[in-house]
């Protein structure tokens, strides 16, 4: 019964979000605020009725009810209940609810922050959220629907993908969503400047919180992804370049040019159509990304099941969305005010070249990942573009970006004299040069592993002493102290995330430059030394989970006579699905990750196929990616963000027309 | 982002001297080259069973036969590029994670300057844009400059 | 600026539409390949013999005059058993002869599985290490390849053969082969 309702609330969720779409159109030709102010209800409504549907439809899957169809396909009553809730999202009709109750989420955080935005605008923002939301929402009700009903019901569900039984992986999907989705608020400001062909600095003000946040959520999201393929996949690497990460990956590169660019936009007062197309190409990677992981046109280990109906479906939305927006683009952009002039040797000329090189990044992970498609649709040949491809060129394009954000936040608005920082960029170029070297000198190392090295001490030197001359520049110790309180957050943040990428490229470099890998077969009792420690064998034991039965093995770590530790990796075999998985096991320490995989078992001679990995610094990435998601909600806590949203009550009255 | 990186264990890996590399390992093979070649070529090659892994991530039978095969021809003294050829010809280039460099894959390779190339075209557009527009504003005209003289003459009075 | 140049976002995206509605419309499997051993002959391959059936030799291929098909199988492969009876039904009722690969398979139950169901081979060969099969660029258990009557592969179909690929594809790529020439 529950579920029907649920059904039912989506049904009228979908027209709801048409009248969010309509109304106000009909408020701005017949001139009636009562029309427009209509959106704010409509958004509420919205909400209210995809929350209930969505906790149906999570209802069903907490007391197994295996007569919904969907239900009975991807859950399973044994399943812990952690992941009975979390299998909500894990299959596409149930992550299609997750998108639009993200999606309706934001319209309400909209409707309730955004009270003091003219109501126009506002209105025309709620309006684009509107046709968004029904686009989607139709799209779960005519092809996608989580609530049909099974008959006959069956008794037990058919479980899940064991390797997705994980935590990492459970939760990864909501941050990645609100990072996708947030992304969509920023898509519709920017169709409202384009259609009201002004974009001022007041609306940049608007638009950049919600960017900021959108990354913030998406670095969280993607990171969580990673972590989840580290500890998951059993080979200690953490990012495969697939076409479902790259999807991921390629809305965050644009999203990083967006918050940039919108720096300038709103210091400045500049680059405004540029910011809008950020924006509206932001978006459109996340459509893309949607399209990727439901089409099938691309074969990847992560997609969903595909149906080719729900590919034109996808299609079409993004031919609406994007391709609307772009046109609109080309129509109106030219129209918007140019605004201030600035030297190309200044802090917005250096954002203009960040810009550039992530606007190429992102155009370059799109190239490689669809260039299979062109291919194959211009030489009927089939190729590959794998990990070695994108790992050749991204770097090379990223070395130059990193240099330039190492000194770029010293030099001065509008123009820079380069030779009031000359002598500080040398200074600290020597140092990070003389620093690697050292570090080259005692551990061995390419002129690959240098570089990265090398690019890491930089950008955390350049960050750290931009920060301390500012705060230095007070005379008495009180007057630093007053410095450091009053220091804004914005600029705490930029920090925090300079200082997140210094510490995630140290972990990067370090883990992959130095990392050792052992494979071997052992027998209980044998020993494996990996950088001084001594790995024992000592036991295998016999295991039966909720859903599996698994072979454990214990191994005793001891890195010297006091300081011993316990791993237990597991070979598992989901009968079930008839499926042997390996679950590593992993010992995380600051400056080092243990890593061990458990593999085959050779019947004959009792002997167990392991893999280690040692990897130095290998936690750095993720505390770099963690120091980048700090920097972006210390940057959102600033006050001015929330000042944007509340000076307009003076002009409320002035904005209708 | 792994594979300049991998280069770089590589060369570590050779230019380290031999008390870096760990002795314990229990099955060391003869040739650790034949090891270290084999290696490189799993990672650059896709698994075709489960396609988005390459071949030294799979366990899927096909790829424990690949990885034996191409253990063998590298023992037997084929080099790196002859196994990849041996491979082409009968899977086609579709078992290359790392593209070749042909004419197919012209853009591939060169798209990404391409892309560089375009936005600093832009940037350049936008700076002379601005320099012209905002010298057009900032010269006065002679009458203009007549004019602000005369203001600051008054003023100085 | 100039205002076209604000339309290149929109023609990129534009383009890149055109190449995914192709690739949607045509509704092709990107996991599937293409054989690159297409108009190739057959590859002069040695196999061993499965005990109480024919041995299959590259002269067998050579010699014979007609289309044939040449399968491979291995008792431990699902899809295999679904194709059987089609295998079966090729043979008696359209009387095309197929060579069979068994690959890398426990012989007797290989043997078993041909007594029970029965034989639907002129030949069989036997690849137990496997490297026949990567010769042969195979990557999946079942797969076929249609030769033509100079032993050249014509096409290959990757996955059990169902009743309608017989009629939609085997059929009439055999009739067509031997109307050739």
């Amino acid at each position: 019964m529950l579920v029907e309702l649920g059904h039912f609330c989506l049904a009228l969720a979908l027209s709801v979000s048409i009248l969010q779409f309509v109304l106000p159109i009909i408020g701005i030709k017949l001139k009636s605020t009562r029309a427009l102010a209509t959106s704010t209800y409509s958004s509420y409504l919205f909400f209210c009725l995809v929350s209930f549907s969505f906790i149906s439809l999570m209802w069903a899957y907490i007391s197994s009810d295996f007569s919904v169809a969907l239900v009975a396909q991807n859950s399973h009553s044994l399943k812990p209940l952690i992941y009975k809730v979390t299998g909500v999202w894990g299959n596409h009709e149930g992550s299609l609810m997750l998108w639009i109750l993200v999606l309706s989420l934001y319209s309400l955080a909209l409707s309730i922050i955004g009270k003091n935005i003219p109501l126009k605008i506002k209105s025309i923002v709620l309006s684009v959220q509107g046709l968004i939301a029904s686009a989607f929402t139709g799209f779960i009700l005519f092809t996608s629907n989580p609530f049909l009903r099974l008959l006959p019901p069956k008794l037990e569900g058919e479980g899940f993908n064991p390797i997705l039984q994980d935590i990492g992986l459970a939760i990864h999907p909501p941050f990645l969503y609100l990072g996708y989705v947030g992304l969509s608020i920023t898509f519709s400001f920017s169709i409202a400047a384009l259609i009201l062909k002004q974009a001022d600095s007041i609306w940049i003000k608007w638009v950049r919180p919600w960017a900021m946040l959108s990354w913030t959520f998406l670095t969280i999201g993607i990171a969580l992804g990673s972590w989840w393929a580290y500890r998951e996949l059993g080979w200690g690497g953490w990012w495969f370049w697939d076409p479902v990460e790259n999807a991921s990956f390629m809305p965050w590169l644009a999203a990083t040019a967006l918050l940039h660019s919108s720096i300038v936009a709103e210091k400045r007062n500049t680059l405004k159509a540029w910011t809008i197309l950020l924006a509206l190409i932001a978006f459109s990677f996340s459509l893309l990304g949607t399209f990727i992981v439901r089409s099938g046109v691309l074969v990847s280990v992560h997609a969903f099941a595909s149906d080719p109906s729900r590919g034109i479906y996808i299609l079409l939305m993004l031919i609406l969305f994007t391709g609307g927006s772009l046109a609109l683009f080309a129509k109106n952009a030219p129209k918007l005010k140019s605004g201030n002039m600035f030297s190309p040797i200044s802090r917005e000329g250096a954002i203009v070249i960040n810009n550039i090189i992530f606007s190429a990044a992102a155009a370059t992970v799109l190239l490689g990942t669809l260039y299979p498609i062109f291919i194959d649709a211009l030489t009927a040949n089939k190729v590959s573009v794998g990990p070695p491809y994108f790992e050749s060129v991204f770097i090379p394009l990223m070395v130059p970006a990193i240099l330039l954000c190492g000194f770029s936040p010293m030099l001065t608005w509008k123009r820079a004299v380069f030779d009031n920082i000359y002598e500080r960029i040398i200074f600290i170029f020597i140092v990070s040069i003389l620093i690697t070297s050292f570090l080259i000198y005692i551990r061995n190392g390419s002129a690959m592993t240098f570089l990265g090295i090398f690019l890491s001490i930089w950008l955390f030197l350049g960050t750290i002493y931009d920060f301390f001359e500012r705060i230095l520049r007070g005379k008495s110790f009180n007057e630093v102290a007053k410095r450091i309180v009053s220091y804004p957050r914005s600029a705490y943040g930029m920090s925090f995330a300079h200082i997140g990428v210094s510490i995630f490229i140290l972990g990067a470099t370090m883990s992959t430059a130095y990392k050792t890998e052992i494979e071997t077969s052992v027998q209980i009792g044998d020993k494996i030394i990996v950088e001084n420690k001594e790995l024992i064998f000592e036991s295998i034991k016999q295991n039966q989970g909720p859903n599996w039965l698994a072979d454990v093995a214990t191994f005793r770590i001891s890195h010297n006579e006091s300081d011993i530790s316990f791993l237990y990796p597991e070979r598992r075999f989901y009968p079930a699905s008839q499926i042997n998985t390996s679950e590593p096991a992993i010992l995380s320490r600051l400056f080092y990750d243990l890593y061990i995989v458990l593999g085959e078992k050779d019947i004959k001679n009792k002997n167990f196929a392991v893999r280690v990995y040692y990897s130095p610094l290998l936690n750095f990435i993720w505390i770099g990616i963690a120091f980048m998601a700090f920097g972006g909600i210390l940057s959102l806590s600033d006050k001015k963000h929330r000042v944007s949203y509340k000076t307009l009550r003076k002009n409320r009255n002035l904005s209708i027309k | 982002m792994i594979k300049l990186f991998k280069y770089a264990v590589i060369l570590f890996l050779c230019s380290a001297p031999s008390s870096l590399y760990s002795q314990n390992n229990t099955n060391l093979e003869s040739n650790s080259l034949v090891l270290q070649q084999a290696k490189e070529l799993y990672e650059e090659l896709r698994c075709l069973v489960c396609q988005n892994q390459s071949l030294l991530e799979s366990e899927a039978p096909l790829a424990l036969d690949l990885k034996e095969l191409i253990k063998e021809k590298l023992k037997e003294g084929k080099t790196k590029k002859e196994v990849k050829d041996f491979l082409v010809e009968r899977y086609g280039e579709f078992i290359l994670l790392l593209p070749t460099l042909s004419l197919q894959n012209l853009f591939l390779w060169i798209g990404p300057f391409i892309f560089l190339f375009i936005g600093i075209i832009f940037a350049y557009k936008f700076y002379t844009n601005f320099n012209r527009s905002s010298n057009k504003t900032k010269t006065l005209n002679p009458a203009e400059k007549k004019n602000v003289q005369k203001i600051l003459d008054e003023k100085l009075e | 600026m100039k205002k076209y140049y604000y339309y290149i976002p929109l023609i990129t995206f534009i383009l890149l539409i055109l190449f995914f509605s192709r690739q949607l419309f045509l509704n092709k499997d990107p996991s599937h390949l293409p054989s690159v051993m297409l108009d190739e002959s057959f590859p002069k391959l040695e196999f061993n013999q499965l005990e109480k059936y024919n041995l299959l030799t590259i002269e067998d291929i050579f010699s014979y005059d007609k289309p044939s098909l040449v399968n491979v199988w291995a008792s431990w492969c699902v899809p295999c058993k679904i194709e059987h009876a089609n295998l079966m039904l090729l043979k008696n009722k359209h009387s095309i002869r197929i060579y069979g690969i068994n690959y890398k398979d426990n012989l007797q139950e290989a043997d078993e599985i041909l007594n029970l169901d029965g034989n639907p081979f002129y030949s069989i060969g036997v690849d137990s290490s496997g490297r026949i099969a990567i010769n042969l660029g195979v990557y999946g258990v079942p797969e076929t390849f249609i030769l033509d009557r100079n032993g050249k592969i014509r096409y290959r179909h990757v996955g059990p053969i169902l009743e309608y690929d017989i009629r939609e594809t085997i059929l009439p790529i055999l009739t067509k082969l031997e109307q050739d020439d």
